[in-house]
């Protein structure tokens, strides 16, 4: 036990300086290729000088300090309150994240966990029917499903539902935003929020699940023909039962790592998604904050989804040993 | 394994194919034939052969012939330029003068897909391109050296895979705008393209370096970078041309991606994901301003598929679904619509960002 909670720490700490590392490098690439003061000089009418450069100079973000003086000011201020920044309007990046994390998760928790299950089982159900029809079929779906642009199946089913909703005559689908507003009871509140979520869950879902169904399906038809599950076969285990007590957990392996790892796309990789159908989560706002020139908020989800992906490393490490009976850790 | 030995397990197993190799197959084919003497052909030519053995690669291969001949030839067919407007037909439906229909300004939509496909193909193109080309050096490189060099290359591999590279390339390419956007789009897109992939090739040249020939050219005192160009880069080959193959519809949809977004290719230039932006603001009103756009981009990404899906049976000794030997009477039914098993492995590292 002890070399275990000894190698999650070591790891731990590996991932940390990676992240702190990595965030500095975002920092300076954000501050090279970001230019606050255009913000400023193109209103009409252009602010007196003086008032930019104390507005730049009181968020952090004026150009005209050194910039290695502003990643100091910048790296205190996260240590010691953490404190993200402020934006080039002088708002807190700190309040502006909060209020669009639930958005995100709203979104992406039912479109992740249904990706899963969904793409998992039909990797699993194609494999076990190779070169069959239902294989062919479902495979063949996924591989075009796979390199469709996010965007355009995005755009296709918006355009599905919209028909839809002209032919029933009324509002089945809302194409925008996740809620109407209204505050009604909680069952009035679930409905319309269910109008909402659908259609964008339904593209979440597609795009994620035909990557886990085919590697899935390629997984376990590795392990079907490996040794161990002949001899499973050989036992007197029938065919459908050495592929579930057996190859099934070893090809769940790698899986189970790509979905851990996607725990970083879980917050940001919406991006798509939230622009087509107005949701307003941490993904537009990154969009937001690369066009208002808001450096230290995109700094703040580029860091933010760093951090997402360390718990997923984690997540990977502990799901592979859980599953796997050649790793033991303790 | 030796040619004799094929052709004595040939013999062997003249009765029974099923169960052979395609190669076994090939050579039953030949000893078969009248002609006693075993045709040669180069490795080129034995890939190509089996490629176009592929009824849905060959399919792919025509798909993309004719993007790209539309994409060159298609701009002279048509009076009409990207840039300049018609006013005499305002948002008009596609009929006989504007093919594809015109936009709220009066722009030919048919000139600006002919256009966009251009762009996103030579994006798609290019990008693919350079990031095979310094994945392969960098992976292969980090791969080769061993030792601590090695580990500093692993953990800047994994810091720069740390934040999606999704946000990095936002940030560059933002700056990118005017006639020569598409050239800052495909530098900030290979800028980080290349990482996730150099970490595939590296696993894969792990094998490699422990080969007899490197360790004779090392002592004969080639070069490092003699070795991983001439040695180990070679023996990759089949992988990186079908990830080459992949890697330019990765580069369309990034390109699709970032011009939806308001972040890629921006008016005056134009390409499919800017055309998609720009028709998503007037869904209901002009619906074919986005459909048409929508529909080049999922014919042109098939194609790609397609004929990935090809090269990768193409190259694959084993594989029994590269087709059948013409020669031989056995159906070839089994062997359409093949979907790469070694694909979920290199696709589902991209799927993830791709949301």
């Amino acid at each position: 036990m002890a070399r275990f909670v000894w190698y999650v720490t070591k790891r731990i700490l590996s991932y940390i300086v990676m992240i702190f590392v990595a965030t500095s490098l975002t920092f300076f690439l954000a501050s090279s290729f970001m230019n606050p003061r255009s913000n400023f000089e193109q209103r009409t009418p252009r602010p007196p000088q003086e008032s930019i450069e104390e507005n730049l100079y009181r968020t952090n973000l004026n150009d005209k300090t050194p910039v290695i003086e502003r990643y100091q000011v910048w790296v205190t201020n996260l240590f010691t309150k953490f404190d993200l920044g402020m934006t080039p309007t002088g708002d807190n990046v700190n309040r502006e994240m909060s209020s669009k994390f639930m958005a995100s998760i709203e979104l992406m928790t039912p479109a992740t966990i249904l990706s899963v299950v969904i793409g998992v089982s039909l990797g699993v159900y194609t494999a076990q029917r190779q070169y069959q029809w239902q294989d062919r079929f479902l495979s063949g779906v996924a591989s075009v499903l796979l390199v469709i642009p996010t965007v355009v199946m995005a755009i296709l089913i918006v355009f599905a539902a919209i028909e839809i909703n002209a032919r029933a005559g009324s509002r089945i689908f809302y194409v925008t935003d996740l809620s109407s507003g209204d505050t009604g009871n909680f069952f009035t509140w679930l409905i319309d929020f269910l109008q909402h979520i659908i259609l964008p869950t339904i593209v979440l879902t597609i795009v994620s699940s035909v990557g886990y169904h085919l590697s899935q399906r390629t997984y376990l038809l590795d392990e079907m023909h490996a040794d161990y599950v002949r001899t499973a076969r050989a036992k007197g285990l029938t065919r459908k039962k050495a592929i579930r007590k057996h190859a099934l957990r070893v090809s769940l392996i790698p899986t189970a790592v790509s979905v851990a790892f996607s725990l970083a796309g879980i917050f940001t990789g919406a991006v798509m998604t939230e622009k087509v159908f107005a949701i307003h989560g941490l993904g537009e706002y990154f969009i937001n904050c690369i066009n208002n020139n808001n450096i230290h908020g995109a700094v703040a989800v580029a860091a933010f989804s760093g951090a997402m992906t360390l718990v997923g490393a984690l997540l990977a490490d502990l799901f592979a040993a859980a599953l796997d009976p050649r790793i033991k850790m303790s | 394994m030796s040619k004799e030995e094929l052709q004595n397990k040939d013999e062997k197993n003249v009765s029974i194919d099923a169960g052979l190799t395609n190669a076994e197959r090939e050579l039953q084919a030949d000893a078969k034939s009248d002609n006693k003497e075993v045709k040669r052909i180069s490795y080129a030519g034995l890939i190509a052969r089996r490629f176009f053995r592929q009824r849905s690669a060959v399919i792919g291969l025509i798909i993309l012939g004719i993007m790209v001949l539309i994409a060159v030839f298609g701009p002279y067919a048509t009076p009409f330029n990207y840039t300049d407007a018609d006013f005499t037909a305002i948002n008009m439906a596609p009929n006989a003068k504007h093919w594809f229909g015109t936009d709220g300004a009066g722009i030919d939509l048919y000139a600006c897909v002919v256009h966009g496909l251009g762009r996103s193909l030579t994006i798609g193109i290019s990008y693919a391109i350079l990031t095979t080309i310094i994945s392969a050096i960098i992976g292969t490189a980090i791969a080769y050296v061993r030792g601590i060099p090695e580990k500093i290359g692993m953990w800047l591999l994994d810091m720069l895979m740390v934040i999606p590279s999704f946000l990095l390339v936002a940030m560059i390419v933002r700056a990118a705008g005017g006639e020569s956007g598409w050239l800052m789009l495909i530098f900030g897109l290979t800028a980080f393209g290349w990482i996730g992939r150099a970490r595939t090739i590296r696993t894969m040249a792990l094998s490699l370096r422990e080969r007899d020939y490197v360790k004779a050219a090392k002592y004969m005192g080639v070069p490092p970078f003699t070795i991983i160009v001439r040695h180990l880069i070679p023996n990759l080959g089949s992988i990186l041309i079908i990830d080459l193959v992949l890697a330019v519809i990765g580069g369309i949809n990034s390109e699709t991606a970032f011009s939806f977004l308001g972040l890629g290719i921006k008016a005056p230039d134009t390409s499919l994901g800017y055309l998609l932006s720009a028709g998503s603001s007037a869904m209901l009103t002009t619906p074919w301003m986005i459909l048409i756009p929508s529909a080049f981009l999922i014919v042109v990404c098939v194609g790609l598929q397609l004929i990935g899906d090809g090269l990768r049976d193409a190259f694959d000794p084993y594989s029994r679904a590269a087709g059948s030997v013409k020669d031989q009477e056995e159906d070839s039914s089994k062997d359409d619509a093949q979907l790469g098993d070694l694909e979920g492995s290199i696709v589902s590292e991209e799927t993830t960002e791709r949301a």
